[in-house]
């Protein structure tokens, strides 16, 4: 029996930990059935994968539905109360990977059919305009976060390319209000497509990264525990599962500490090439795996003490929550969503530009 | 008869791994301890392949890595741990280098396979057909003059694990994992031989760098203390 006072702090709890970092208790994301929530982040995942694959010949990409999606990510994002957490954490790391799928989508599509278009490496003149607006936020908010120049300067630099480079933007009067001749045109020629579908597979990633967070941020391992008793296996497998995920973050830990000591050992003081980094990397290894068998050991002897082989009848994790028609509700809008967009073939593109 | 299996006995003793096996295992249920040692060994797998892709730079592009340093450990704990092995290795790559990452639920769960491989015939030629021809599963003799009394043939291990798990099954997960990836169109179009050599070559620099330190370390450690699993389940 719980003592009265435990039971209050319990329900009083306002944060609980999660896969990464800990969610706000009692938001209707939080709700949620860990099985709607993984439908949701299946089904975002197949109409994201879908609406940037559409080909050309069939009208291309899905662009105003993969947007759509994405802004519902962010919905649900900030009705978790996740998104400040987001905006600290990831919003900077996922930004070298959103501008790499732009990278590669434009450079490396030159197969695609239709039209070309005019590219700049360098348009004649330095364009001031929405470009340098891009240059200076981006690295402000990059800066900000890393207070490192060259971290800063990359990901600004590159995006100011992309605003540059097309012809649309740097000759439109609009997008470059003053032009500052410099030196000579370079140009080059693309499908007039691969910036579309670039930009589509910058949405796609978007809805997939931001996705993959929602769930993992908040989500509980023993919610997962919990719906694999729902779904009838047994205890022994939930409780296996559950074993996995709640040794995660301690293995990270694990990692941290041993590199943590490797620096306290002067591993850091001479600047060393990658080949010797890498060999630093593989001496973390013992001592990590080490650590992994001696906890395994312990923790088994400490479930054999507690009568774990003869365990029966365990009562259900206080996580454990039932359907409810809200989680029927979602499943029903988004398998909805699903037959209109992937079986039955139509776009919100092409609806909306009717 | 009795010379008969005097005679089976005595070759399948020629060598002190003869005891490791395809077989199920011992015909004991799995302990506590082991039971623990699974979950935990899928854990690791799942942080160092979300580590593998992240630790030289930021996040990943579409989970792949140039130095993909998990390669070794879920190799090694296959020849450790049978089937877990695998097990963690795919599940490692769906949420450590795919949903923590992420690449989304959907690819990963496709080109996660491309993990399972590897390890899974690595084992199935290890303990199928190289213990019998001499060369030991659990890759000592990568490292050691001699097991257990018994001269190894350092050479010829060091070529049969280059050509198998370094170059065959690597070709093989590469294939498959790029090919999802591109068949999904995650990876650009024209873009499918950077990517592919990029998986080849980050699996196989950490293979050649870290198994050997991890063999060397800890596989008789694992072995004194029990941890070996006879069969593919314990």
């Amino acid at each position: 029996m719980l003592a009265s006072s435990d039971v209050e702090a319990r329900a009083s709890k306002k944060y609980v930990r999660t896969f990464i970092f800990s969610m706000r208790t009692g938001t209707p994301v939080e709700k949620l059935h860990v099985i709607t929530k993984f439908f949701m982040i299946v089904a975002m995942s197949i109409l994201a994968l879908y609406m940037f694959s559409i080909p050309v010949s069939q009208g291309g990409p899905d662009i105003i539905g993969l947007a759509l999606l994405l802004l519902l990510t962010f919905v649900l994002l900030a009705i978790a109360r996740t998104a400040k957490y987001l905006a600290n954490s990831y919003l900077v790391l996922v930004l070298p990977v959103l501008l790499g799928q732009f990278f590669w989508w434009l450079f490396f599509n030159w197969s695609l059919p239709g039209a070309r278009m005019l590219f700049y490496f360098w348009p004649g003149f330095l364009p001031i305009g929405v470009s340098t607006v891009v240059l200076v936020g981006v690295f402000g908010l990059v800066y900000y976060k890393t207070r490192s120049v060259v971290l800063s300067l990359v990901p600004s630099i590159l995006l100011w390319w992309f605003t540059v480079m097309p012809g649309v933007f740097s000759f439109s009067s609009l997008f470059t209000w003053v032009r500052i001749p410099v030196g000579v045109v370079f140009s080059f020629s693309l499908p007039q497509w691969s910036a579309t579908v670039a930009f589509s597979k910058v949405l796609g990633f978007g809805v997939l990264i931001y996705t993959s967070f929602l769930f993992l941020l908040t989500t509980r391992d023993t919610e997962i525990g919990g719906a694999l008793k729902q779904l009838r296996l047994s205890f022994r497998k939930s409780f296996f599962v559950m074993l996995m995920f709640r040794n995660l973050n301690t293995i990270l830990m694990d990692y941290e500490n041993i590199r943590s000591a490797q620096i306290a050992r002067a591993a850091n003081v001479m600047r060393k090439n990658v080949f010797s980094r890498i060999i630093d990397l593989a001496y973390v290894s013992v001592p990590l795996v080490a650590t992994m068998i001696r906890r395994s050991t312990e923790m088994g002897v400490a479930l054999y003490a507690r009568g774990f082989e003869a365990s029966h009848g365990i009562t259900d994790y206080k996580e454990t929550r039932r359907f409810s028609y809200v989680d029927f509700t979602i499943i029903a809008i988004l398998a909805a969503f699903l037959i209109y967009e992937v079986i039955l073939g139509h776009s919100i593109t092409s609806l909306l530009m009717r | 008869m009795s010379g008969e299996k005097k005679t089976v006995s005595n070759t399948k003793n020629k060598y002190p791994w003869s005891n490791y096996t395809l077989k199920w295992g011992r015909g004991e249920p799995v302990s506590t301890t082991q039971y623990v040692l699974y979950a935990m060994q899928i854990a690791a797998v799942i942080a160092l392949s979300y580590l593998s892709v992240t630790v030289f730079g930021p996040l990943s592009y579409a989970g792949i890595s140039l130095f993909y340093f998990v390669y070794p450990f879920f190799l090694v704990f296959t020849m450790w741990w049978g089937i877990w092995g695998p097990i963690g290795a795919y599940i490692g790559c769906v949420i450590g280098a795919g949903l923590l990452v992420g690449t989304g639920i959907v690819p990963s769960l496709a080109y996660a396979v491309s993990d399972f491989v590897p390890p899974f015939f690595a084992f199935v030629l290890y303990r199928g057909l190289l213990a019998n021809k001499g060369y030991d599963p659990l890759w000592r003799d990568l490292t050691d003059k001699e097991v257990a009394g018994v001269k190894t043939k350092r050479t010829g291990a060091w070529f049969w694990f280059v050509l198998i798990n370094g170059v065959i099954l690597n070709l093989i997960s590469g294939v498959i994992g790029v090919g999802i990836l591109w068949d999904m169109k995650i990876i650009a179009t024209n873009a499918f031989w950077p990517w592919f050599i990029g998986w080849i070559v980050g699996d196989l620099v950490a293979m050649v760098i870290i198994t050997p330190v991890l063999v060397k370390g800890l596989t008789s450690l694992v072995e004194r203390q029990g941890l070996v699993n006879h069969g593919w389940i314990t």
